[in-house]
C-alpha cells in the first residue's frame, strides 16, 4: 500500500490535470462552471492566506476589482496580450496588498476588518467618479480583437488556480507560514521569537493581493465587461469568505473543496429557482449555518469522522 | 450667505438622521463587544414595514413608527436570543462572518418577497416646505429629525436614570463587576441588542418618506454608521452624536461645493473611517475602548 502522502499527492496531482486538461474538451457549460470554481478558488485561498496570518479581510473585492482594471487597462490602452496584462494585474494587487499592510499597521480584529472594508469601498467610489479612466457607471469592454479563444482563457484561469494551491502548499513548508501562525495566535509574543508583524503582515498581503487580483484580471478575460459596479462587488468578499469557512479554514484542501461546493450550491439555486435572491440568500444561510454549526468546514467534519472511526 | 445657511440646516438634518441609525451600533457594541453587520438590514426592514404599512392599512410613516419601533426591538431581542447569544464567547472572526451572514439573509429574503424595484411612502408632511429668507425647509426632513432628536434624548435618558439603563452602562463598563453585583447580563445584552434595532428600524420609518426604499438600501448605511462610531469612539453615546453631525456636515458640503459633488459625497464616510483608523483608533472622544476590548 502507496503511504498516505504519496496517495495525497496523487489525488492533488489528478485534480490539477483534470482542472487543466477540461478545456480541451471544447464545452461552454463545462468552460464556465471551471472558470467560476478555479477563480473563486484563487480568491479563497488568498483570503484564507490573509486569515492564516490573523486579518481579517473584508476587502477582497478591492484586489479583484483593480486586477480586473488592471488586466483591462492594459490590454485596452497598451495592447497587452493576456500573460502580460495578468502580470500586470497581479502586480498592481500585490502593491495594494503591500500600501495596505504597510497603511493598517499594527491594526488587529475587527478596525483591520472595517478598513479592508472602508478600502474597497473607497475603489468603487474613486471607480464611479473617474469615467475617464474607468468609464464610470457605463462601464468599459475589452477591445474585442484581443480576445483569445474561450478554451484558452478557461485554460489560463485553471492555470491560475493550480498555481495559486501550489503557492500556498509551497508557503505552508516555510518559515512565513509558521510567523503568521504564531503572529494569528498572538502578536505580542510572537514579536519575542524575532518577528516582526508589520513586515509578515506586509509578505502576507503582497502574496494574497497579487492572487484575488490575478483572478480579477482573469475574469475580465472571461466577462470582457467591466464597470465599477461589479469590479468592486462586496458579492466577491463574500464568496472569498463563504468558500474558505465551508471548506475548512486555515487548511489548503478546505478552500478548494469549499469553493466546488459553493459554487454549486449557488448557481444550482440559481439555475433551480431562477429569481434573483435565492442564490444570495443560500449563500447567507450557509454563512450563518457553518458559523454555528461548522465552523471548521467540511474538512473539520470528515476529520472527526475519520477520528471516530480510528477509536477501536 | 444662504447657501451656507442652507448648508448647515441640511448637514444637521441628514446628521440627525445618522444619529439614529448610527447610535444603535453604538450600543451594541458598547454592551455586547459585538460589532452587527446587520444593523442596517433592520433600517431596511424598518423602512419596508412602515411602506407596507401605509400601503396596505393606508397608515402614515409617522403615525406607524411606534409600531416600527416596536417590532425592531422584539425582532432584535430574538434575534439575539435565538442566533447571537451562540457566538459570545467565539472568536472575531466567527461573530464578523455571523452578523455578514445575518445580513446576507435579512437582504435577500427581502429582494425574494418583495423584489428589487424601488419603493417609498409618503407622509402627510412629505410635499409641505416653507421658506425661511433664505433658507428652504423640507418639512419631512425637519420633521424627521426632530423626531430623531427626540428619540435619542429618550435614550440617553433612559440610560441615565432607569434602573436598567444603569444596569446597561454597568455590563458596559465591567461585565464580571456587573455580574457580582446580581445584574442579569445575559437580559442586558438582549435588551440592548433589542434596543439597537428598535432605533435602526426607526431611523427605517422615517427614512420610508425621505428616500426611496431597496433590498439593498442598509448596506451602505452600516458603513456609514461605521464610520460615524469610529469617529465618536466605539462605544461613546456622545461620540456617535458629534460623529454623526460631522458626517451630515461634510457629505452635504461636499455635494454643494464639489463638481458632481453626489456622487464623492457618498464616499467621504469611507475616508473618514480608514482616516480615523489609521490615525486615531479611538475616536475624537478617545476612550481606551481597544485596551478594554482584550
Amino acid at each position: 500500500m502507496m503511504p498516505k502522502a504519496r496517495v495525497k499527492a496523487a489525488a492533488w496531482a489528478a485534480l490539477a490535470v483534470a482542472v487543466l486538461a477540461a478545456p480541451a474538451l471544447g464545452s461552454p457549460v463545462l468552460n464556465d462552471w471551471n472558470v467560476r470554481i478555479c477563480s473563486l478558488m484563487m480568491v479563497a485561498l488568498s483570503w484564507n492566506l490573509t486569515l492564516n496570518a490573523g486579518l481579517i479581510s473584508l476587502g477582497h473585492s478591492a484586489f479583484w476589482g483593480l486586477g480586473s482594471y488592471a488586466a483591462l487597462l492594459a490590454a485596452n490602452r497598451l495592447g497587452a496580450p493576456l500573460p502580460l496584462s495578468l502580470l500586470i494585474a497581479a502586480l498592481a494587487g500585490s502593491l495594494a496588498g503591500m500600501g495596505l499592510a504597510a497603511l493598517t499597521g499594527n491594526l488587529r480584529g475587527i478596525f483591520f476588518a472595517i478598513s479592508t472594508l472602508a478600502f474597497s469601498e473607497i475603489l468603487r467610489v474613486v471607480g464611479l467618479m473617474t469615467p475617464d479612466l474607468t468609464g464610470g457607471a457605463e462601464g468599459l469592454y475589452l477591445t474585442p480583437g484581443l480576445r483569445p479563444a474561450p478554451a484558452v482563457v478557461t485554460f489560463a484561469v485553471a492555470l491560475g488556480a493550480v498555481a495559486a494551491v501550489v503557492v500556498c502548499a509551497g508557503l505552508a513548508l516555510t518559515r512565513f507560514n509558521l510567523a503568521c501562525r504564531a503572529m494569528r495566535n498572538n502578536e505580542d509574543v510572537s514579536k519575542m521569537f524575532g518577528i516582526n508583524p508589520l513586515v509578515c503582515r506586509v509578505q502576507c498581503l503582497a502574496v494574497a493581493g497579487g492572487m484575488a487580483s490575478l483572478a480579477g484580471g482573469l475574469n475580465l478575460w472571461h466577462g470582457g465587461f467591466l464597470d465599477p459596479l461589479v469590479a468592486f462587488d462586496l458579492h466577491v468578499t463574500v464568496l472569498s469568505q463563504i468558500a474558505p469557512l465551508l471548506g475548512g479554514i486555515h487548511t489548503l484542501v478546505g478552500p478548494v473543496v469549499g469553493s466546488v461546493l459553493t459554487v454549486f450550491l449557488s448557481e444550482g439555486t440559481r439555475i433551480g429557482l431562477g429569481a434573483s435572491g435565492y442564490s444570495q440568500l443560500v449563500l447567507g444561510v450557509l454563512l450563518v449555518v457553518c458559523v454555528l454549526a461548522m465552523p471548521s468546514g467540511v474538512v473539520g467534519l470528515w476529520r472527526r469522522v475519520l477520528a471516530r472511526r480510528a477509536r477501536p | 450667505m444662504g447657501l451656507y445657511v442652507q448648508l448647515l440646516v441640511d448637514g444637521l438634518f441628514l446628521g440627525g438622521l445618522y444619529t439614529l441609525a448610527a447610535i444603535g451600533i453604538s450600543l451594541s457594541y458598547g454592551v455586547i463587544r459585538i460589532i452587527n453587520f446587520a444593523h442596517g438590514e433592520f433600517v431596511m426592514l424598518g423602512s419596508y414595514a412602515a411602506f407596507w404599512l401605509a400601503t396596505l392599512y393606508k397608515l402614515d410613516p409617522l403615525t406607524s413608527l411606534p409600531l416600527v419601533v416596536l417590532g425592531g426591538g422584539v425582532a432584535g431581542y430574538l434575534l439575539f436570543r435565538w442566533v447571537i447569544r451562540h457566538v459570545l464567547e467565539a472568536p472575531h472572526l466567527n461573530q464578523i462572518l455571523l452578523t455578514f451572514g445575518i445580513s446576507l439573509v435579512l437582504q435577500n429574503l427581502a429582494v425574494v418577497l418583495w423584489t428589487g424595484d424601488l419603493r417609498s411612502a409618503t407622509s402627510v408632511v412629505s410635499y409641505a416646505a416653507a421658506e425661511l429668507g433664505p433658507v428652504l425647509l423640507t418639512f419631512s426632513r425637519l420633521i424627521a429629525f426632530v423626531v430623531a432628536v427626540l428619540l435619542v434624548v429618550a435614550l440617553l435618558g433612559w440610560l441615565k436614570w432607569s434602573e436598567l439603563g444603569r444596569a446597561t452602562r454597568a455590563v458596559a463598563q465591567n461585565q464580571q463587576a456587573a455580574l457580582l453585583m446580581g445584574i442579569p447580563i445575559r437580559f442586558i445584552y438582549a435588551l440592548s441588542f433589542g434596543i439597537s434595532a428598535a432605533l435602526g428600524a426607526a431611523a427605517g420609518g422615517l427614512l420610508s418618506f425621505l428616500i426611496p426604499l431597496s433590498p439593498w438600501m442598509g448596506f451602505p448605511l452600516v458603513v456609514k454608521a461605521f464610520a460615524i462610531v469610529a469617529l465618536g469612539g466605539l462605544g461613546s453615546v456622545m461620540g456617535a452624536i458629534a460623529g454623526a453631525m460631522l458626517l451630515g456636515l461634510s457629505e452635504t458640503a461636499v455635494s454643494y461645493v464639489l463638481p458632481g459633488g453626489s456622487g464623492w459625497a457618498e464616499g467621504v464616510s469611507f475616508v473618514f473611517l480608514l482616516g480615523i483608523l489609521l490615525l486615531r483608533p479611538r475616536g475624537i472622544y478617545g476612550q481606551a475602548l481597544e485596551e478594554q476590548h482584550r
